[in-house]
């Protein structure tokens, strides 16, 4: 691509640019500025909802800001104190990155499992995809919290069934061991966004390397291992890249299973959770400002790395040879 | 609206662009500007106010018909009512509040007070109460005084209410408990659950049925340990009035009979949240603390036998006291503060609608309301106007004034430090510390 248009600009010839006289050059300036006219409500939206608030946001990281009075200008005491001086920001840390660790493998596995299972089904493989996409479409709602909720709470089916057949786990809700990993299977639950990028991925694939291996006496799993995983991997990348992204924010599900606190005894208290509850809860926007901007440099921090390993291990067909 | 199409498509002429692109804007502009000016009003003539409370749907069409009574006796005012459940008004409140955009009249949290005062986003009602458009003679002075920040009274009291026991009064009688009464003690109280727990009952799920809620993870039960022993929750706005050894002791009490099964497990104690997941309400406990506008809930949920009684005290010191349940201020920006301070003086001190909203908001702050409206109170409403009367002649001292700000940030500290205590993440003392090193943090801050 880049190859191309330097030849071009380097190409001298009589092309009708260059010979433009003065006048037409103004005439498609002019002709310009109504694109400009027209789309000066999204730029004009892009300043003021998004730069704007962001500037305010790390001024106010710097500030003692409770919402009523004028926020008050403490410098970097926000970030030391949370570095430093605050239990529940590293635990809130802990938990986010153990929720990470664990949620997106197990999520990507299943979604790739099931996608590679629905690539051969033939009857029936429409139903199936809504089927399993669908809870990701409702995942992220309030109400199926509240359904996960009562699912895991004393009483609820899951806690119920387990009894049945002689593992006495009792309310997970209720438990601080357990609560975290309601809060996962509730996103791994909800596969279906990434099964469906995995079967495009899987449609991808050239057959022919199938049959060619399947002649060469490579079975099943010989295949996934040696064709399927490597041609796929870039699809990997994608998924696993956004579900970390996304991972790192989750917030609603713990809302709503900790009933806003992060608890019991702090164990669900997800980053962002802690952040809403500093900023609306004990009113310390400042604070709160100070926790977005660091866990938006350690998204970014987290993401350069798995870019920075990518390298090793996605492969890209058009890589080919080189 | 698609053009209609007829003949050669001609390229619109460049000022005819301007012109559809200025027109666009401006009517994307005022579109926003007039969402942004509905909120204030449109009334053209007379005075509209916003009024806005938290509660359940009687509180709500009752408070809702006094209003309508305050409208029809003053033509030209149009009072803008609505309600959300506690949580949601809250942050609702603060963020409007953050605005300078605080309703007229609104009903506020006691911890509220402080904040809103502080920041500036309440009114003095000083003036108003001096020149008797809002009237306070028929209210105590200590339960009005709740209202107060640095000396000048922002908001009044609501309601007054008060905290006890709910408590089955057949288990007690079954583990050969006497009923409580006002001077029972920290102690009785303990031997009353071992004596419960001892019984060997089950609840219909199989959970061993102990003698009560738990209760150290609720700041306000602490507050009435902490009374019965002469100290208070703060000593001013910037200091806590106990310390660590307090809170050691007050966990380390609790602890200990949760390990000997005499009062409600860990589980038990993070899942309850209302009246239907309490150890009572499940069925798994013999009492729980409460509050007096929610014990008919639990005689609704299991009938007569739960009885409402006192909380323990120490040597027959109590450290309950009449709280206001909830209060109510005029915002600092109002446009009509007039208007608005009658609407609070209706509320508070007209008899109609004392008759309609009742002990919607628990006892009327209002004296001679809470007697008209008491002799028609039947049931566990009577009950608790009862115990009210009973506690009042037993002596409470004077209700603190309104808690610091950082409180709503200490409350649930408090629920979560004493769980690491239940869930063995930590020790009494250790979070003991943690509360205080946090509490310390939020009041200076």
């Amino acid at each position: 691509m880049s190859t191309v248009s330097t030849k071009a600009a380097v190409r001298p010839g009589p092309t009708t640019e260059r010979q433009a006289p003065a006048g037409r050059r103004r005439t498609r300036r002019e002709r310009q500025w109504p694109a400009y006219v027209f789309l000066s409500p999204w730029m004009i939206g892009a300043v003021v909802l998004t730069l704007v608030p962001m500037a305010v946001s790390l001024y106010l990281s710097f500030t003692d800001y409770n919402l009523l009075d004028p926020p008050r200008w403490v410098g970097l005491r926000n970030y030391t104190d949370m570095l430093t001086n605050d239990p529940r920001y590293w635990r809130s840390v802990g938990t986010t990155l153990l929720y990470v660790v664990i949620a997106v493998p197990l999520k990507l596995a299943f979604a790739l499992g099931v996608a590679v299972l629905l690539k051969n089904l033939n009857r029936g493989r429409a139903f199936y995809r809504s089927a399993f996409y669908a809870p990701s479409l409702l995942g992220a709602s309030m109400s199926i919290a509240l359904v996960w909720r009562a699912l895991f709470n004393d009483g609820g089916s899951v806690t119920n069934v387990l009894d049945k057949v002689g593992i006495h786990t009792g309310s997970w809700i209720g438990s601080p061991h357990l609560a975290v990993y309601a809060v996962v299977l509730l996103t791994v639950w909800q596969f279906g966004a990434p099964m469906v990028i995995f079967l495009a991925g899987l449609q991808q694939i050239s057959p022919d390397l199938y049959e060619a291996a399947a002649l060469d006496g490579a079975g099943r799993w010989r295949q996934f291992v040696s064709i399927t995983v490597p041609m796929l991997s870039p699809v990997v990348f994608f998924n696993l890249v956004l579900e970390t992204i996304q991972s790192f924010q989750v917030f609603t599900p713990a809302f709503v299973i900790s009933g806003g606190d992060g608890g019991p005894a702090d164990s669900t208290l997800f980053y962002t959770l802690y952040l809403y509850e500093r900023g609306f809860t004990a009113s310390h926007m400042g604070y709160a400002a100070a926790m977005a901007w660091l866990l938006l440099i350690a998204i970014g921090v987290v993401t350069l790395i798995l870019f920075r390993t990518s390298r090793s291990w996605v492969f890209y067909a058009d890589e080919e040879g080189r | 609206m698609p053009e209609p199409r007829s003949g050669r498509r001609r390229l619109p002429r460049r000022r005819a662009v301007l012109a559809a692109a200025v027109v666009g804007l401006s009517t994307a502009l005022t579109a926003t500007l007039s969402a942004c000016s509905a909120e204030s009003g449109t009334a053209s003539q007379g005075v509209t106010l916003t009024f806005t409370w938290w509660g359940n749907d009687d509180r709500a069409a009752r408070t809702d018909e006094a209003v309508r009574l305050f409208e029809k006796e003053h033509p030209g005012v149009t009072v803008r009512t609505s309600n959300a459940d506690f949580g949601s008004y809250l942050q609702k409140l603060a963020t409007q509040a953050a605005g300078g955009d605080i309703p007229d009249v609104a009903q506020l949290d006691y911890r509220q007070i402080s904040q809103y005062a502080g920041g500036g986003a309440l009114m003095s009602l000083g003036k108003d109460i001096a020149n008797k458009t809002i009237r306070t003679d028929e209210m105590d002075d200590e339960l009005v005084r709740t209202g107060t920040y640095e000396g000048k009274q922002y908001a009044l009291p609501m309601g007054r209410g008060i905290t006890g026991y709910a408590y089955d009064s057949a288990l007690y009688k079954k583990a050969g408990v006497p009923a409580p009464n006002p001077s029972w003690t920290w102690e009785d109280w303990a031997d009353a659950n071992k004596k419960i727990a001892d019984l060997g009952l089950k609840a219909p799920d199989g959970v061993p049925v102990t003698g009560s809620n738990n209760g150290g993870d609720n700041e306000d039960v602490f507050e009435d340990w902490l009374r019965g022993r002469g100290k208070q929750l703060y000593d001013g706005q910037q200091r806590l009035g106990f310390t660590e050894n307090d809170l050691t002791e007050f966990w380390t009490f609790l602890n200990k009979l949760r390990k000997e099964g005499a009062i409600a497990t860990a589980s038990d104690t993070a899942q309850a949240d209302s009246t239907e997941t309490s150890p009572l309400g499940r069925g798994h406990g013999a009492a729980d603390y409460t509050w007096d506008a929610t014990f008919p809930g639990y005689t609704t949920l299991l009938g007569d036998r739960i009885r409402f009684g006192p909380v323990p005290t120490t040597a027959g010191r109590p450290g309950q006291y009449f709280k206001p349940t909830m209060l109510i201020g005029v915002g600092a920006h109002t446009e009509h503060p007039k208007e608005a301070a009658e609407l609070v003086d209706f509320l508070l001190n007209d008899r109609r609608a004392g008759d309609i909203m009742g002990f919607t908001r628990s006892t009327p702050p209002n004296r001679v309301i809470a007697d008209r409206v008491a002799k028609t109170l039947k049931g566990p409403e009577h009950e608790i106007y009862q115990y009210s009367q009973m506690m009042e002649s037993y002596g409470l001292d004077a209700p603190p004034s309104a808690p610091p700000r950082g409180d709503i940030a200490i409350q649930t500290a408090f629920k979560r430090e004493y769980q690491r205590v239940i869930f063995e993440l930590s020790t009494p003392r250790e979070a003991a510390r943690e509360l205080i090193n946090e509490a310390k943090r939020e009041l200076t801050s």
